[in-house]
């Protein structure tokens, strides 16, 4: 585990084009270094709460030019950067868990009111019953609410991911807040080679955030959030949804431009495919399970198994129609959940759900789509329950209908 | 020598020396929802005049939110922008270090802005205590918060907080047929844990918009003074303690002059107390019955001679009894007890 | 299809909640007496309501289920049988709590519909207010001075009482008296008293005929509401300017201030008395000014100090406060037509305008209907007003 010694620190110095062996949260909190960002603030939960260990090292050791608030709870901490935004800083923050979820309050209004942020949520168990493990339900909880949602599972998705958040965020077409989820375990157990953008690249893609004529400034005189009320709240939710009819072409132009600038791409933004060409049935997740998840493929594979994997990175946006349009070839789909949407249709899980959703409108062909509950409050996702899973969809592909959802690595 | 606190130059926003000389200018203009005789308007239209154009104000949930603000207009002649109920802190301390980060690395001129939050009494004693607390110990930033108290949650239609004086009627503390006193807590002394707890904080007061010039003088030392700094309001409430609009000035009279809202303020650990209150102090005037201030409202009809009673009692103890009279509640032992401060 | 009947009662927020509350209960109730079903509520957008501020209560009633849904498919009736008022400056039109403009005080009436305004005016001097409209409808007056109380006191002066039975006077298919007097008798305090406060308005309650096009003709202020693709992003909104200095109209010299005000919620309406100034006696001392929690003061030329009346509502601080006598005096609204600067018109003629400033300060109220000033001061007015509720 990375610790706060000076080596690490020392080697993330070297910036131009770099490789640094660093942790996912370090990735994150050097995004933070070369986006410039203004105002970072910070409340201790596990396991996000690294990033904000590398930030404050960083702030201390003058790498990073920002104002750094240890708030008194999650709740302030998000309104403290969700009003330094407002005022014309770029801001970065997090949290975890039941932390999240104590800020719930200022993170509904923060996309209610177009104000873009980037915040990592290191995807926690809920309590009680409490964990530190991983599950998605805290960063899925802010769903409905405007925010933009993205997985990632490696250390340099997370880096490339977050200078991409900012230009997304603070595009003026959009002005939302923006969450990227990182699963525990990676962000402070696993090391890997990252590779870092130079500074003078970065400037270029980023521009400054400028809030234009919404700055709350004695130059700009404006009362922002006077009381609405029926009158009014429905062209308000309307402006606000016009940002969802555009942010999947948004996000599809940041990305042309990260790769035209940085030479490095990531194809299809929304989700990544995995020796899916010709496969027959295909397996759906996000965050981390990927790792499991490709091994125990290549292996069923070489047994001559015909199936891949489908990593879904943004969930909202969610592109429904791209999703559907992909996975219509495929003879069965069985999507590992790691979250829980109780009393939900089917009592499915929240990815199953909306994905369903997804191809019931757009997809030409009706294969069964079968969750599986799995890896819940911070179990491993194992190779055999990915074994099972798939052994299951094939089930379901070859006529033997599966139950719609299914509980795996369960005792009992 | 470095010091390890930062402050950056403050607004030298010297004292209103009279009621003539407070310029005409209204940030906070005509046209807002409230109550006929809004002491907090009051106390809204004050701050903003007394803090004058470079300011940016946040509000945060309660009647100066509601009643003030109504989209698709605004009072607010300044920058203002709404906060949650229990905001007032935080959205101080993001408002002045945005201003702080983008002014150091060249993006805004540099110039001192004033940076005020204000909340009821509902979102600083109750909700927001954490968040107030934690700005005021955040010595780096200029900030003023202010708590203005018609002690109650006044814009829900009117319910009991922590700074409700005992007793009070209110739609969750209504006097029934078993108990005529629902609500019977005392009310916090909130300025005085603002003090007691901070000593970094450069200043507290307490002030009443019966005596406007002194609460907008206060409002111009503590943008001036620097810092985090917070003043406490009480500000008399037609609707919900129930009395003629037109009465609002003589009632917040009547509770200094009971001695049951002490009007002083703490710089930098000095405390200096003002006018009648002073003169309490000094014994140079006796205080006023309670029933005097208590019967002129709607919201104590129900009390008996008992409630009277135990409500004076506690006012007597206060001054009294306490070491700081009206301002920290450590009692001095019974034989040193002071009989001279009736 | 049944009979389906909407009453709604305008009252001034907080003054005459608990009354109009009453009001709204009891006419459903009277009704339920006769096997109606009903239901009370005040204007959702009402609420919270202000000190002063128009609001509007609701009672529908329906002569059997399937009517009463139809009565409620809209959630504000958009027309009513009955329109009660329960404080006469109302009358001037209501900016409501909900932004929305300044709305004429019978525009629900439907036609041929009864508007009844408790007030000590007559019919002529209401139509100068009252604004007129393309259908005819009733106007009733109930002799009576407006009954303002507060939360937790009540003043009770049988106001209540006797608008029911005017109601059974003025719409007796909704009910008859003898189910107003069954309601009262059981369900209401003192109710032997009551009742009979409620018989005397009934027997003496008569409505005349407005015709289409009679009244006030001045227009009404009036917003359009935008749509979403013109309103600013991030629901924010511009704020206000500042305003400056006014020319004095005899010299023509610069000085003093106005400031911007808010013209799309100005208040006038939520008043019920004004603030008549005497600028000759005035020693601008600046409190009026300082202490208006409206800002409704303007700082003229001359150092005096004139209330803009379309911005102020009418607290009566400023004459509180005010330390020279008769300066500042508060009138009751029902005495003006009009919301012209006082200092304009001081200004162009003294003499004129100081002799009509001491015939208009006598109409103030010795003893004002404006909320609560001590305990037991209802109690002392009650008797006062009962004495007028004996004429009907």
């Amino acid at each position: 585990m990375a610790t706060l010694t000076a080596p690490p620190v020392k080697e993330t110095r070297k910036f131009e084009e770099q490789e640094a062996l660093i942790t996912g949260s370090e990735a994150i909190a050097v995004a933070c270094k070369l986006a410039n960002v203004d105002v970072v603030t910070a409340y201790p939960i596990r396991p996000y709460d690294t990033v904000m260990n590398y930030i404050s090292q960083l702030v201390a050791d003058g790498e990073l030019d920002c104002e750094f608030i240890v708030a008194e709870g999650e709740h302030s901490q998000f309104e403290i950067a969700k009003h330094a935004s407002a005022c014309g800083a770029r801001v970065f923050c997090g949290s975890s868990g039941v932390g999240w979820m104590y800020a719930m309050e200022a993170l509904t209004v923060t996309p209610a009111l177009r104000i873009p942020m980037v915040a990592l949520v290191g995807n926690r168990t809920l309590d009680d019953p409490g964990a530190f493990g991983v599950e998605h339900n805290d960063a899925l909880s802010v769903r409905d609410l405007g925010w933009m949602l993205v997985w990632v599972d490696n250390a340099q998705e997370a880096l490339d991911t977050a200078l991409i958040a900012y230009r997304v965020a603070e595009d003026r077409r959009m002005f939302v807040p923006l969450a990227i989820s990182c699963d525990g375990a990676f962000l402070t157990h696993s090391q890997s080679l990252v590779k870092v953008p130079a500074a003078e690249h970065v400037k270029k893609f980023l521009p400054r955030y400028d809030r234009g004529d919404l700055l709350l400034h004695p130059d700009n005189v404006i009362s922002v959030a006077p009381q609405a009320n029926e009158d009014w709240v429905m062209e308000i939710r309307r402006q606000n949804y016009e940002v969802t009819e555009r942010a999947c072409d948004v996000i599809r132009e940041v990305y042309a431009e990260f790769e035209r600038i940085f030479g490095r791409t990531y194809g299809n933004p929304f989700f990544e495919e995995y020796r899916t060409e010709d496969a027959d049935v295909v397996l759906l997740g996000m965050g981390t399970l990927s790792t499991p998840v490709k091994v125990t493929i290549d292996k069923l594979r070489q047994q001559g198994k015909k199936v891949g994997f489908v990593r879904l990175r943004w969930f909202r946006p969610f592109a429904g129609k791209e999703i559907a349009k992909a996975l219509e070839r495929f003879q069965a789909i069985g999507v590992i959940e790691r979250d829980l949407s109780l009393g939900s249709p089917d009592l499915s899980g929240v990815v199953a759900t909306e994905l369903r959703s997804a191809m019931y409108t757009h997809a030409s062909t009706r294969p069964p789509v079968l969750d599986f509950l799995c890896g819940l409050g911070g179990r491993e996702v194992t190779v055999e329950d990915v074994e099972r899973i798939t052994d299951l969809t094939f089930q379901a592909a070859n006529g033997r209908p599966q139950p719609l959802t299914q509980w795996i690595g369960l005792r009992g | 020598m470095s010091t390890y606190v930062e402050t950056e130059p403050t607004q030298n926003l010297e004292a209103f020396k009279g009621v003539k000389k407070v310029p005409y200018e209204e940030y906070f203009t005509s046209g807002h929802r409230t109550c006929e005789g809004c002491e907090s308007a009051q106390f809204m239209r004050l701050l903003a005049k007394a803090a004058g154009p470079r300011t940016i104000v946040t509000g945060a949930t309660g009647c100066m939110y509601v009643a003030n603000t109504s989209y698709y207009s605004t009072p607010w002649g300044i920058p203002w922008m709404h906060t949650q109920l229990g905001a007032a802190g935080s959205s101080a301390l993001g408002t002045a270090a945005a201003l702080r980060a983008l002014m150091r690395k060249g993006v805004f001129k540099k110039e001192p802005i004033n940076v005020i939050a204000f909340c009821g009494d509902g979102g600083g004693a109750d909700m927001g205590l954490a968040a107030i607390s934690a700005a005021l110990t955040q010595a780096d930033y200029n900030l003023l918060i202010v708590l203005y108290d018609n002690e109650s949650y006044a814009n829900t239609g009117i319910q009991v907080s922590s700074t409700s004086p005992f007793g009070a009627n209110s739609t969750f503390s209504t006097p029934g047929k078993l108990k005529r006193i629902m609500h019977n807590r005392w009310k916090k002394n909130v300025a005085g844990l603002m003090i007691a707890g901070h000593p970094t904080c450069n200043y507290v007061a307490t002030v009443s918009t019966s005596y406007a010039l002194q609460a907008m003088n206060a409002v111009r030392r503590a943008l001036t003074i620097g810092g985090p700094t917070f003043i406490h309001c009480l500000n008399p409430c037609p609707k919900g303690w129930d009395f003629d609009p037109a009465a609002a000035l003589e009632l917040g009279n009547l509770a200094v002059n009971t001695g049951i809202w002490p009007l002083y303020e703490v710089e930098k650990g000095e405390l200096k107390l003002y006018g009648k209150t002073r003169e309490i102090a000094e014994g140079r005037f006796k205080r006023l019955p309670v029933a005097d201030y208590l019967l002129k409202q709607g919201r104590f009809a129900h009390f008996t001679e008992e409630d009277l009673a135990y409500f004076q009692s506690q006012v007597d103890d206060m001054w009294n009894n306490w070491l700081v009279p009206g301002v920290i509640p450590l009692r001095k032992k019974a034989e040193a007890a002071n009989p001279a401060a009736k | 299809m049944g009979q389906l009947f909407a009453v709604e009662v305008i009252g001034r927020g907080i003054f005459q909640d608990t009354l109009a509350k009453n009001i709204t209960r009891g006419i459903v109730l009277a009704a339920h007496n006769e096997g109606k079903l009903g239901i009370s509520f005040g204007r959702y957008g009402d609420s919270p309501e202000r000190n002063g501020i128009p609001a509007k209560k609701f009672a529908i009633v329906a002569t059997d289920e399937q009517t009463m849904q139809l009565g409620m498919a809209h959630y504000q009736p958009r027309q009513v049988d009955l329109s009660i008022v329960l404080d006469d400056t109302l009358c001037k039109g209501i900016e409501s709590w909900a932004w929305d403009g300044v709305h004429a005080i019978n525009e629900a009436v439907k036609r041929n519909g009864t508007l009844i305004v408790i007030s000590t005016q007559g019919q002529d001097a209401l139509l100068k207010v009252i604004h007129r409209r393309n259908e005819p409808y009733k106007l009733g007056i109930l002799p009576g001075v407006a009954s303002f109380s507060g939360l937790w006191v009540y003043k009770d002066d049988h106001t209540d009482v006797r608008i029911l039975g005017a109601i059974a006077k003025a719409l007796p298919e909704l009910f008859g008296w003898d189910s107003v007097e069954k309601y009262i008798l059981a369900k209401v305090k003192n109710g032997t008293v009551k009742a009979q406060s409620a018989r005397k308005t009934y027997e003496r309650l008569t409505t005349s005929e407005v015709p289409a096009g009679k009244g006030n003709p001045e227009p009404l202020p009036h917003f359009e509401l935008l749509k979403w693709q013109d309103m600013r992003l991030g629901t924010s909104v511009k704020g206000q300017p500042q305003g400056g200095p006014i020319e004095d109209p005899v010299t023509h010299k610069l000085g003093g201030y106005k400031p911007v005000r808010n013209d799309k919620f100005m208040k006038y309406t939520t008043r019920s008395q004004r603030p008549v100034v005497n600028f000759e006696t005035c020693t601008k001392c600046t409190l009026c000014w300082l202490n208006c929690p409206d800002g409704s003061f303007d700082v003229m030329p001359d150092g005096t100090y004139d209330a803009d009346l379309n911005g102020c509502c009418g607290c009566g601080i400023c004459e509180a406060v005010c330390p020279v006598k008769d300066c500042i005096t508060m009138v009751t609204e029902a005495a003006f037509t009009e919301n012209d600067s006082q200092w304009l018109r001081f200004k162009k003629n003294k003499d004129e305008y100081l002799g009509w400033l001491n015939t208009t300060i006598q109409k103030a109220e010795k003893e004002r209907s404006h909320g609560l000033r001590y305990r037991g001061q209802y109690a002392e007015q009650v008797p006062k007003a009962l004495e007028i509720a004996k004429n009907g």
